[in-house]
């Protein structure tokens, strides 16, 4: 394989077609990577193509439909439904119960994110607008009562509390040079 | 309990006093001779026993006296009934003190509105 993505370097570097810096990286990829035969297909044009990649992906013909080709590089690969494994059966005997998958099942090109540890695409126990309802309704209510609250303060029928040494001058931090006002408390 | 805020916000908007603010009258006003309130505690003894800022005010002596009394006691927390009894008790003049003078402001106020209400018609 690596005889194989030199030759076709140095036969792109004598044809000269390219600047010889990315010819390199247009023919060798790293063996980490999966290998030709297993990458997706380009966008499948006719019947034929589509037939043929159905059977690739092991799916019915019937099933069988691309994601659409937007020039994002997704090829002829499908387009499964977008829900997470959450909402598959879970007392079903799947070949991997974990993933909740049978083996040779087309896999969602997002699956990784679709794992029951992660994205949960199944619905709310209750209604999403009831929800909202219900949470902005109580939140709302509480804003209002606090507002409520800073305009008509409670409080009990009695005077403010009396200090001596003219309210705890001193006390407070106030300036010791300034001469406070006289303050004068009563029995009462 | 409450009839002050329903006065206040509902029934009588001009005259129930607002404890926020200062009250405005003369304090001798209505009375023979009013006594002035005397402070025990001066400012030094104060600053050596500690006391928190907010506990300062007229009752304070009694405040001083029980905590000498827990500090000499302790460990024996039922030490100090006597004293923490005395300063509740002085306490609780104080706050009644304030409910009086806020029952002195609404009568001045009504009375000022009455008086007023007089000399308009």
């Amino acid at each position: 394989m690596a005889a194989v993505g030199f030759r076709n370097w140095a036969r792109a570097l004598s044809r000269g077609k390219q600047p010889g810096f990315s010819a390199l990286f247009s023919q060798i990829r790293a063996a980490s990577g999966p290998s030709k035969g297993m990458l997706p297909g380009p966008y499948p044009q006719t019947p034929e193509e589509r037939a043929a990649a159905a059977k690739e992906y092991n799916m019915r013909v019937e099933d069988y439909e691309p994601i659409p080709d937007n020039g994002e590089g997704y090829g002829d690969y499908p387009q499964l439904p977008d829900r997470s494994q959450h909402e598959r059966d879970p007392w079903y005997s799947w070949d991997h119960p974990d993933l909740r998958r049978n083996w040779g099942e087309p896999i969602h090109w997002d699956f990784d994110m679709f794992i029951r540890n992660r994205v949960d695409t199944s619905s709310s126990p209750v209604a999403w607008h009831t929800m909202c309802k219900h949470l902005f309704g109580f939140v709302g209510f509480m804003l209002l009562m606090f507002y409520l609250g800073e305009k008509f303060p409670s409080y009990q029928p009695v005077a403010p509390k009396q200090y001596p040494y003219s309210n705890l001058h001193l006390e407070r931090g106030e300036d010791p040079e300034k001469q406070p006002e006289e303050v004068k408390h009563f029995n009462i | 309990m409450g009839a002050h805020l329903a006065r206040r916000y509902i029934t009588e908007t001009e005259t129930e006093p607002d404890p926020a603010k200062p009250f405005g009258f003369d304090p001798e006003f209505g009375f023979g001779e009013r006594k002035e309130r005397e402070m025990v505690a001066s400012q030094a003894q104060m600053n050596l026993a500690q006391v928190p800022v907010l506990q300062r005010d007229y009752c304070a002596h009694h405040l001083i006296k029980l905590m000498k009394c827990k500090r000499d006691n302790w460990p024996n927390f039922l030490a100090c009934k006597h004293e923490r009894h005395d300063w509740d008790y002085y306490e609780h003049q104080d706050y009644v003190m304030r409910m009086k003078e806020y029952e002195r402001e609404r009568r001045l106020q009504m009375r000022k509105k009455r008086v007023e209400e007089a000399q308009a018609a």
